[in-house]
């Protein structure tokens, strides 16, 4: 064992026995007591630098990039601009991506939904989102992201991984890294992909997005199916119950540990272990899948969608059930946001998506006692134009990608709820208040899981490598409770 | 784990003792970049350290690092307590003796060219069987530990079998080796496999991790890339055991060698194998700077090791390597034809056709005679002109009513009035319409005016195009694009709000084709030209539909040539016709053209045929030319009208043009048989790059031109300055790290870890060399050798320090724990294809057939479709039947956005960047692939299947069979009893659950015998499957 590996393997140590043992199950416990080399096979920190507040992460990326000004971002002013060019002082000679740049002009399309403002915070939602209108005091809104990006690609990898180029770990890596297991019989990071119920222009995610870079691959999202296996090969092969697969493993094990007599190889034993996890896996993976011992209420709050394997509010409602169990970040990827076109034809399909399973998710952790403890986080990779791309009228308009403002909403986790954080121009088009690159955004996520951004590093090529990157980075303590 | 340290009498050693201090505590403050350097200190370089009185040579209480670093004082104490880097006691000590010894630096360790020292002597000689075991036996020697002894002959049969071939020995390559008591057994069974096809299919396999090898695009769309020709090409060269330099310069520079091969330009592929996108909105030079970086970064860590990928933003932290010499680094590879958008199609230029094997003799002789052919047209053209003015003077606008289809003509919109109204037709009736307010005039191509249209539709006609899916229909227009990637339809009749039913003529990304809608996108076809039309340039465009409801009916021709097309709906079987209006500009309420002139829009109620649509375009334009008075027609249009005129009216050219044609068409039926090759092309400019701020592609500093590292030996005048010369370079022998970065490589395919164990990083934030003279030893070996990859593996794997059994014992463990010393035999978990080949081998599954297209075996439903885009042609995964399912893993097709899924578990890499070192983890997912996986299950079933027919009927026979397989070797009792007491259960078991039995024997495609109790198969079955999931089975 390497040095590095031991003294992660002490650290290890150190968390089980200041954190105790509802951490991580005894037997773990005691089986890294009786065999230290084979609990080195996890690599992980599992000691924070401040008092976490969140112990799960939720994270529902609306892949495409969902229009801040139809949703959250009120622009009423816009009404009077309706078809009046965007004004230079605006764009300020800015980039835009090729499918506009070419554009004779750029006229503006004002929101054609009506708004209404609600709750405590006063903040203002659109009509499209009945259900956020109930629970904006549970929630922090952030006005004013921003990103670098202007394409999907980078900019997904971008809010991800903090980097645009692929290949860097994303967040929920770094979180597994960070935080570890707190159920061995699940994966620590879970990915799940939304079909959306309108398929017109559904964009482009890959797997690179959950890798974990170069992080251990331990840490990497593993993939939650709504069809099919739940997880890749986690059913025996047809005719083989539960029975049988025990006998072969215990066979296997026997068989196994005369090889370890023989050799020796420290590896074997961890091979041993992970043929137990892999088949306690087998029994509780089914179990969080099989939905029939949810009751009604829960398809009154989730919306009877929950109850259709691959749509929104279903991941949502397994996303509670993964985060009950003990998976530290859950992330649903939902897809269809990219409006380039048909606004009034796609938007309000992509709101019912989510809206009620927004909601049904945060009420019911609530109910639980969990949201103090999960962080759920809503929001695409960036927003969208206030100029029309292609046809306008006052019914229907296209938006380009706008990378320099957009909404996303937290809740819970020791966020602070009622929040509305950030302000824009009257276009939407610019921050003037608040900005929130998303290098703070990560900072602040990981404040959260009760790490320090500067100090939680991984050394790769030689460099302390971190989520943040090199620029200067802020917590943004208006959003914590 | 590193060399031993000094002993006390010993001198101090920079690169030993010194060099990690000072760059594990200082030198992040204190080194090579600028940009984060401190007091403007560097410690990295005596002189520097010198300057500043950092560092006295002799005198460490004058030093002031050493009175630094000594301190107690918080604000002088160095490293600063806020890095929260401590130095302790004994490093303290190492720098103070450093200095008192005169404080002598040394370059990198790895920047030093390989010196050759004398073999060690060692105790043990009777051990040693060639140079490498000297090496290792000295270091255990002096560690106080013994080597293992020699593995049994059945392990080290299938060890080597499994490191030279990727596959576990036959029963009869194991009991000919077995049976062989002669000298020389082993180096005869090892001299059989190199020379086994299998070599060279192994050994590319790990190659194609470096080279980032993928069967798709990787971004975005994640389209095909036809790309396979280069791994077959890797194949061959490992398998004629190419010399690695040779190897080296016809990766790198194939293309670029005097007279290049067909072979040598596949070969550059290698630097076509990088990711690329082609998403709608992204920006070219953002790209085309991302490629580059990339080619640049897989180079140096390829071949030197370098990380150069630092060097993108800033300085190198650590190595010196500054900004301005990576960007000076990648101009070699700056200078490519390629363009930044791949397309989203297969073949994305610059690309070669690479014909079939007899097609070759044939396709080489064509293009000759095509130029002959050519040049016969051409000799006729330049006679012709004077016939064609002859012809121009006399003839009328009439005179070509007849190249005018006007049968179905069901609407014509010149779009060529120039005013307040637009005059059209419907079905030879005409009509006007008011001028829309978004629509201006501007100048036509075959009318002095033509719409402009902004936005806006130029015409609404409600009885027009209302085509059901079964009605043929044809529908032309010039049209002038501008030069963005704006989409729009220039003439549709559909509804939006109802599931975009209709039809149109549609333009994205400045490539036309259409869509006729059922429902988008399930039921709809779509179709769309390959290449992109050049902006601001008149253009003709028809789009023909046959009535056939298939992609494959609706073809694009562009100034009258018929169009490659991408096809990205294929599925229409039901109603396309709508109630909304026919418009031209945009669909009925979105896709809205902007910034588009259209002039002459015809649309027919049949398919025009192709000589129709050929002329279509150009006969409108001759009927405008010929309507004008003779002074009034331009030089520019009589030509357009010439060239028209010679291949439909000119009698002499029409032989002469069907010879061509002809030989035209032989080479495209050869080239269309033929497989593709991507390739290199550099443009004809000397290459160039530009320093880019923090690596942003819009933030261009310094220009700068090719040049390799100050650090590296001088790029040689006589060698060009382009990629070959870079290659060239590369295989000098004065290059310090070229054979010993390949040999660090091939080492650890064999060990399971290099001698340098990063193998992708010889910088100094790489680790050290555990035996730096078995390094050198083995570079300049290879080198000397000229560069004999055979001969390196052979060497290697007749070492004793190879041949040892991998018994771990406890003193080993502990002073030896990760066998860097090489105390004990090479045991790890293979690779993720070898675990799947070692599964169909061992069964006899297994295809071993070399190289072709990839294949796609088993694969759970839902990997690709749930991550790829509709219309990406990679998004439904069709499993193929029979051969395919057992091919080689090498051969299972690569999705970047979603890699073959069982193989991603065993940290297969996802192929979108250059990979080194994989991963080598050991989860419960891992345990789950190789139970649960149908390519799993059949294979123990097969091998069940096999024991029962081919092995006695008893049990032990049986089991030694299967046994003989999957381990090599036989069963001890006590083995044997567990495997028998599994069996007995689980024959129990499906003996009364005879259900459960048939289902079991039927995964896979494979037949099960059906002569053979099911029970007994499927108990058998369980018990291989058990077997195969032995960890001595899943380690080499």
């Amino acid at each position: 064992m390497s040095l590095i590996s031991e003294l992660r393997q002490q650290v290890t140590r150190r968390y089980f026995f200041a954190a105790g043992s509802h951490v991580l199950g005894t037997a773990a416990l005691g089986a890294l007591a009786k065999d230290g080399l084979a609990a080195s096979a996890h690599q992980f920190v599992g000691r924070t630098h401040v008092a976490p507040k969140a112990r799960h992460v939720i994270y529902l990326h609306m892949v495409g990039g969902p229009p801040q000004m139809d949703m959250y971002d009120y622009k009423p002013v816009m009404q009077q601009w309706y078809d009046k060019d965007l004004p230079e002082s605006v764009r300020m000679g800015q980039r835009l991506t090729t499918m506009t740049s070419g554009q004779a002009r750029f006229p503006i399309a004002p929101s054609k939904y009506r708004f209404e403002r609600c709750g405590q915070s006063g903040m203002w939602v659109c009509e499209l989102l009945p259900w956020m209108k109930k629970m904006v005091d549970d929630v922090a809104f952030v006005r004013s992201m921003q990103t670098d990006a202007i394409n999907h690609e980078p900019a997904i990898s971008f809010i991800q991984t903090g980097n645009q180029i692929t290949g860097r770990p994303c967040l929920g890596a770094w979180a597994s890294y960070g935080l570890g297991s707190l159920n061995e019989d699940l994966p620590t990071f879970v990915v799940m992909v939304a079909k959306p119920s309108n398929t017109e222009q559904v964009q482009a995610i890959s797997a690179r997005l959950w890798s974990s870079g170069y992080l251990p691959g331990e840490h990497a999202g593993v993939s939650f199916r709504t069809a099919g296996d739940p997880i890749l090969y986690i059913n025996d092969p047809p005719g083989t119950p539960r029975e049988v697969r025990r006998t072969t493993l215990d066979g296997l094990r026997a068989l196994n540990e005369l090889t370890y007599r023989k050799l020796g190889d420290p590896q074997t034993h961890t091979r041993i272990q992970q043929y137990e996890l892999a088949f306690r896996m087998q029994a509780s993976v089914p179990e969080l899948a099989d939905l029939s011992s949810e009751p009604a209420s829960t398809y009154a709050l989730y919306g009877d969608d929950a109850g259709s394997p691959g749509t929104f509010a279903n991941t949502a409602l397994l996303a509670r059930r993964l985060v009950e169990r003990g998976v530290r970040f859950v992330q649903i990827y939902h897809n269809n946001w990219d409006t380039h076109s048909n606004v009034a034809g796609r938007l309000p399909d992509q709101c019912r998506d989510v809206d009620q399973a927004c909601y049904g998710l945060i009420q019911d952790l609530k109910q639980r006692g969990l949201l103090d403890s999960t962080l759920v986080i809503w929001g695409g990779e960036f927003g969208r134009t206030v100029y029309s791309q292609g046809g306008l009228s006052p019914q229907n308009y296209g938006r380009d990608h706008h990378p320099r403002c957009f909404t996303m909403w937290m809740a819970g986790g020791g966020t602070k709820a009622g929040t509305i954080y950030g302000e824009t121009d009257e276009f939407s088009y610019n921050v003037v208040k608040d900005p929130v690159p998303i290098r703070d955004f990560h900072a602040t996520v990981l404040h959260l899981l009760g790490f320090d951004h500067e100090r939680f590093t991984f050394k790769h090529q030689g460099l302390d490598q971190r989520l943040t990157g090199v620029l200067p980075t802020r917590i943004v303590s208006e959003l914590l409770a | 784990m590193v060399p031993a340290a000094a002993s006390e009498a010993q001198r101090l050693e920079y690169n030993r003792d010194v060099r990690p201090i000072l760059f594990d505590a200082c030198v992040s403050c204190h080194g090579p970049d600028s940009a984060s350097r401190k007091a403007d200190l560097r410690l990295d370089q005596r002189a520097a350290a010198m300057e500043m009185a950092a560092i006295v040579p002799g005198d460490p209480d004058s030093s002031e690092m050493i009175r630094r670093i000594l301190s107690t004082d918080e604000a002088e104490t160095m490293p600063p307590p806020a890095t929260k880097k401590v130095l302790t006691d004994r490093q303290k000590q190492t720098l103070i003796r450093w200095i008192e010894e005169g404080a002598e630096y040394q370059p990198h360790w790895s920047l030093i060219a390989p010196r050759l020292v004398e073999p060690p002597a060692v105790k043990d000689e009777t051990w040693v069987r060639n140079v490498i075991d000297r090496f290792i036996l000295a270091r255990l020697e002096a560690a106080g530990l013994e080597p293992a002894d020699e593995a049994d002959r059945g392990v080290l049969a299938r060890r080597v079998c499994l490191d030279l071939t990727g596959l576990p020995p036959t029963p009869e390559q194991l009991d000919a080796f077995l049976s062989d008591d002669t000298a020389g057994a082993y180096e005869r069974y090892v001299d059989a496999l190199l020379a086994s096809p299998q070599w060279g299919e192994h050994r590319g396999r790990y190659w194609l991790d470096a080279a980032r090898y993928a069967d798709t695009h990787g971004i975005h769309f994640d389209n095909y890339r036809e790309m396979w020709t280069y791994r077959d090409w890797v194949i061959k060269a490992f398998n004629r055991n190419m010399p690695f330099d040779q190897f080296t310069i016809e990766n790198l520079a194939g293309d670029l060698l005097p007279g290049a091969t067909l072979d040598q330009r596949i070969a550059s592929g290698f630097n076509r194998c990088n990711i690329t996108t082609n998403e709608g909105g992204a920006i070219d030079e953002e790209y085309a700077v991302l490629y580059t970086r990339d080619r640049t970064e897989t180079t140096a860590q390829v071949w030197m090791g370098l990380t150069a990928g630092c060097g993108v933003c800033h300085d190198h932290k650590f190595d010196s390597f500054s900004q301005r010499e990576f960007y000076a680094l990648s101009a070699f590879f700056n200078n490519t034809t390629q363009k930044a958008m791949d397309g989203n199609v297969k073949d994305t230029p610059p690309v070669i056709s690479v014909p079939q094997e007899g097609d070759l003799a044939r396709r080489l002789q064509l293009d000759a005679l095509i130029e002959e052919a050519e040049q016969a047209v051409e000799e006729r053209r330049r006679a012709a002109r004077g016939d064609f003015d002859r012809w121009v003077a006399a003839a009328s606008a009439s005179e070509l009513d007849a190249w005018m289809p006007s049968s179905g003509l069901q609407l014509h919109a010149p779009l060529n009035d120039g005013g307040s109204v637009i005059a059209y037709t419907v079905a030879g009736e005409r009509r006007e319409a008011p001028l829309a307010s978004t629509v201006q005039w501007r100048p036509g191509k075959a009318s002095p005016q033509a719409a402009y249209l902004n936005q806006g539709s130029v015409l609404d006609v409600a009885d027009a195009g209302d085509f059901g899916p079964e009605q043929p229909y044809s529908v032309a227009a010039w049209v002038k694009l501008p030069a963005n990637d704006s989409s729009g339809s220039i003439v549709a009749r559909m509804d939006e709000a109802h599931g975009f039913r209709g039809w149109d003529l549609w333009v994205e990304g400045r490539r036309v084709g259409g869509h006729l809608i059922h429902k988008w996108p399930e039921n709809a076809i779509k179709v769309v030209t390959q290449n992109q039309l050049p902006a601001d340039q008149w253009i003709h465009v028809a789009l023909v539909y046959d009535g056939t409801k298939k992609a494959a009916g609706l073809k694009v021709y562009v100034n009258g040539t018929p169009q490659p097309t991408n096809v990205s709906a294929d599925s229409l079987t039901a109603d396309t016709r709508t109630s909304v209006p026919l418009k031209i500009g945009q669909r009925h309420a979105s896709s809205l053209l902007s910034g588009v002139s259209v002039e002459g829009v015809r649309l027919f109620a049949r398919a025009l045929d192709d000589r129709e649509a050929a002329t279509l375009g150009t006969a409108a334009l001759g009927q405008a030319v010929l309507a004008l008075p003779a002074e009034q027609r331009s030089p520019a249009d009589l030509d357009v009208l010439f060239a028209w005129w010679f291949i439909n009216l000119d009698e002499l050219s029409r032989p002469l043009i069907a010879e061509r044609d002809s030989l035209l068409r032989e080479r495209n039926d050869i080239d269309a048989r033929a497989t593709i090759a991507h390739v290199m092309q550099e443009r004809p400019e000397p290459p160039k790059a530009f320093v880019l701020h923090r690596g942003e592609y819009n933030k261009r500093g310094e220009e700068v031109t090719p040049d390799t590292p100050a650090m590296l030996p001088p790029f040689p005048p006589e060698l060009p300055r382009n990629r070959l010369g870079l290659a060239q370079w590369l295989v000098r022998p004065e290059h310090p790290l070229t054979a010993r970065v390949a040999v660090n490589r091939f080492w650890q395919e064999v060990f399971g870890q290099g001698l340098v164990r990063t193998a992708g990083d010889f910088g100094v934030s790489g680790e050290l060399p555990s035996h730096p003279e078995l390094l050198d030893w083995l570079a300049i070996e290879f080198r000397e050798s000229g560069w004999d990859v055979k001969r390196l593996f052979k060497l290697m794997v007749t070492s004793a320090a190879y041949r040892q059994a991998a018994v771990v014992e406890a003193e080993k463990l502990a002073k030896d724990p990760e066998n860097r010393l090489l105390s004990r035999g090479p045991r790890f978990r293979m690779d993720a294809e070898m675990v799947r080949d070692y599964a169909l081998a061992a069964s006899g599954l297994l295809s071993r057939k070399i190289g072709g297209p990839s294949v796609k075996p088993y694969q759970p439903p839902g990997v690709w479709e749930a991550v790829a885009m509709i219309g990406s042609n990679t998004r439904d995964y069709r499993q193929d039947a029979g051969e395919s399912l057992y091919r080689r893993s090498m051969y299972t097709f690569w999705k970047r956005s979603a890699p073959p899924a069982s193989m991603e578990v065993f940290n297969a890499p996802s192929r979108e960047h250059c990979v080194m070192v994989r991963e080598r983890t050991n989860t419960p997912l891992q345990a789950l692939v190789t139970l649960n996986d149908p390519q799993f299950v059949e294979a123990a079933r097969h091998l069940a299947q096999r024991a029962i027919r081919e092995s006695g009927a008893e049990f032990d026979d049986r089991l030694r069979f299967v046994a003989k397989r999957l381990l090599a070797r036989e069963l001890s009792d006590e083995e044997q009893a567990i495997v028998r007491d599994s069996y007995d259960k689980l024959r129990r078991h499906y003996d009364i659950a005879a259900e459960d039995a048939v289902r079991l024997v039927d995964v896979g495609e494979s037949e099960a015998d059906a002569t053979l109790s099911a029970a007994e198969l499927a108990a058998w079955t369980m018990v291989v499957n058990e077997l195969m999931n032995l960890d001595e089975v899943l380690n080499k």
